[in-house]
């Protein structure tokens, strides 16, 4: 008899978990349950499409008939409700058993909703989904002013949906500046200059507390904590996700800020595997559990996951990501954990050019760059060889850096 | 590893609209070398060796659309 793999989530992860498991395992039974009614889309170019930038059919990656051709059993608008780990099943909603000889959960998280008065009024978006998308262009085109909340890499891109449809925007930042955690002030005007550009305003040490709406429901202003209040017929919020993990609450499954699984993707249950967004995995870069949320990561996941499913062990996943932004005239990327770290490093190197780097024991653990990425792939070189570079950290800041700039590591 | 030798140069030529039945790929669902050449050739009369799967008549999204010519 051949195996049977039940893949819960169609995102890249668990779409390039299908992809691998049917090259390794040929005669695999392989089924793909998702609660969306669509099947594999491209998540990161779905903010192109909300700007009026890209129409809709080059963002479908994987269309139906790529199931078929596969010999993949898609089932979409199912939305799986229980996991029955001693039995190797899983329930949905619809009341169909699915039973599983191995089991990935990739489902991903949800974006959270702000607990404040009328949240969830009309006009009011948070971003996930291709519907979501649909929704937010839907809205934007006939807005003319928004509220933004949520000074992190999603927020941002309702500031360049925002820009980019005419709409007059304030975005509302908790701090001083967006992305305090990973980026100075010095780095971060780079950005607000970028936003208020496009017609964007960072409103500093604010936030939302309550949204008004007008007779219809429909959102009408924000104010804040300040009671400075701002007209809006349009909100985008994007304060954070919460990561699916309701579903494994009443199994004997690890979860820590997501479900637990090793560097092969395993769980503590032998036959289930997560993949994705939803991990806390072992970073053997970072020599910790870590979460990643970035494309490039959950495909790579999805793709050990299926590897390791078929043989346990066959490979570690070890992997530095990284997230762009590109909304600007000028590029931005942010790499490995630029949140994480005990010291840092950061300089301007040239006009509407700046770097920081995330050191943790003397090694680099993350970082930001904008405007010049060209040392991107020389901090992730470092990382995955655990350079110590505590003693030579400001030849990071060099323009140009090159692994081959750093003296060489002495043996210890 | 993704580098090819095809004989072939890519260039990268800004683009405004991006038709329907295009493969579109954004910088962040590149590879390392595939990302080195974006960064290159984005917005440069220059080419370079093709590499990886960017090819002919593919558009990419880095801080513009740009649609890849391979020769
Ligand atoms: C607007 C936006 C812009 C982004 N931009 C970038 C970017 O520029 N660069 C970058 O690297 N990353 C970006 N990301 C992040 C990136 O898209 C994610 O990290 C990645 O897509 C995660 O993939 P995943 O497969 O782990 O999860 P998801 O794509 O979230 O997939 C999980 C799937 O599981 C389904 N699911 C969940 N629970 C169940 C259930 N109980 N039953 C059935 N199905 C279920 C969900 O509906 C979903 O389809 C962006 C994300 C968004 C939303």
């Amino acid at each position: 008899m051949s195996d049977s793999y039940v893949i819960v989530g169609d995102g890249i992860a668990g779409a390039s978990a299908a992809e691998t498991l049917r090259e390794e395992a040929p005669d695999a039974e392989i089924t793909v349950l998702t609660d969306e009614g669509e099947s594999l889309y491209n998540r990161i170019l779905i903010k192109e499409y909300a700007k009026g930038k890209l129409p809709e059919a080059p963002i479908s990656i994987h269309q139906e008939d790529w199931y078929d051709e596969h010999d993949v059993d898609l089932r979409l608008n199912t939305v799986v409700v229980d996991i029955d780990v001693e039995n190797d099943a899983v329930h949905t909603h619809e009341g169909e058993t699915f039973e599983y000889d191995s089991l990935l959960l990739a489902i991903g998280g949800t974006p959270q909703q702000l607990p404040v008065e009328n949240a969830d009024a009309d006009g009011i978006h948070h971003f996930w989904t291709f519907q979501d998308a649909r929704n937010i262009k839907e809205s934007v085109e006939g807005a003319e002013k928004g509220v933004i909340v949520g000074a992190g890499l999603l927020g941002i891109d309702f500031a360049a949906i925002c820009g980019a449809q005419d709409v007059e925007a304030k975005y509302l930042m908790r701090g001083d500046n967006w992305w305090r955690y990973a980026l100075s002030e010095e780095g971060a005007e780079i950005m607000h200059e970028a936003m208020r550009e496009r017609g964007v305003e960072p409103v500093f040490d604010s936030g939302v507390d309550r949204f008004e709406v007008d007779d219809d429901g429909h959102v009408e202003a924000a104010v804040d904590p300040n009671g400075e209040r701002y007209e809006c017929d349009f909100a985008g919020v994007a304060i954070g996700l919460n990561f699916n993990t309701e579903l494994v609450e009443d199994t004997p499954l690890e979860i820590d800020d997501g479900i637990v699984v090793d560097e092969f993707m395993r769980t503590n249950v032998d036959n289930v595997y997560a993949a994705g967004d939803i991990t806390s995995f072992n970073d053997l870069i970072l020599g910790e559990q870590a979460k990643n949320g970035s494309w490039g990561s959950a495909k790579e996941q999805g793709t050990i996951a299926a590897r390791n499913m078929v043989e346990y062990g066959s490979e570690a996943f070890e992997w530095v990501s990284s997230y762009s932004i590109t909304h600007f005239d000028f590029p931005f990327l942010s790499f490995g954990h630029p949140t994480l770290g005990d010291d840092s490093v950061e300089a301007t190197t040239a006009e509407s050019e700046w770097r920081r780097v995330a050191l943790k024991d003397g090694k680099v653990v993350g970082g930001v760059l904008i405007g010049d990425l060209s040392p991107q792939s020389a901090f992730k070189q470092l990382m995955r060889e655990g350079r110590d570079v505590s003693d030579q950290k400001d030849r990071l800041m060099e323009p140009g850096f090159s692994v081959d700039d750093l003296a060489a590591p002495t043996e210890q | 590893m993704s580098l090819r030798d095809t004989g072939r140069q890519v260039r990268l030529r800004r683009t405004g609209r991006v038709p329907s039945d295009a493969r579109v790929r954004h910088y962040d669902e590149l590879d390392d070398d595939e990302q080195g050449v974006v960064r290159e050739l984005a917005g440069e009369p220059w080419t370079a060796p093709e590499t990886g799967d960017l090819g002919d008549g593919d558009v990419v999204k880095f801080t513009e659309y740009y649609l890849v010519r391979s020769r």
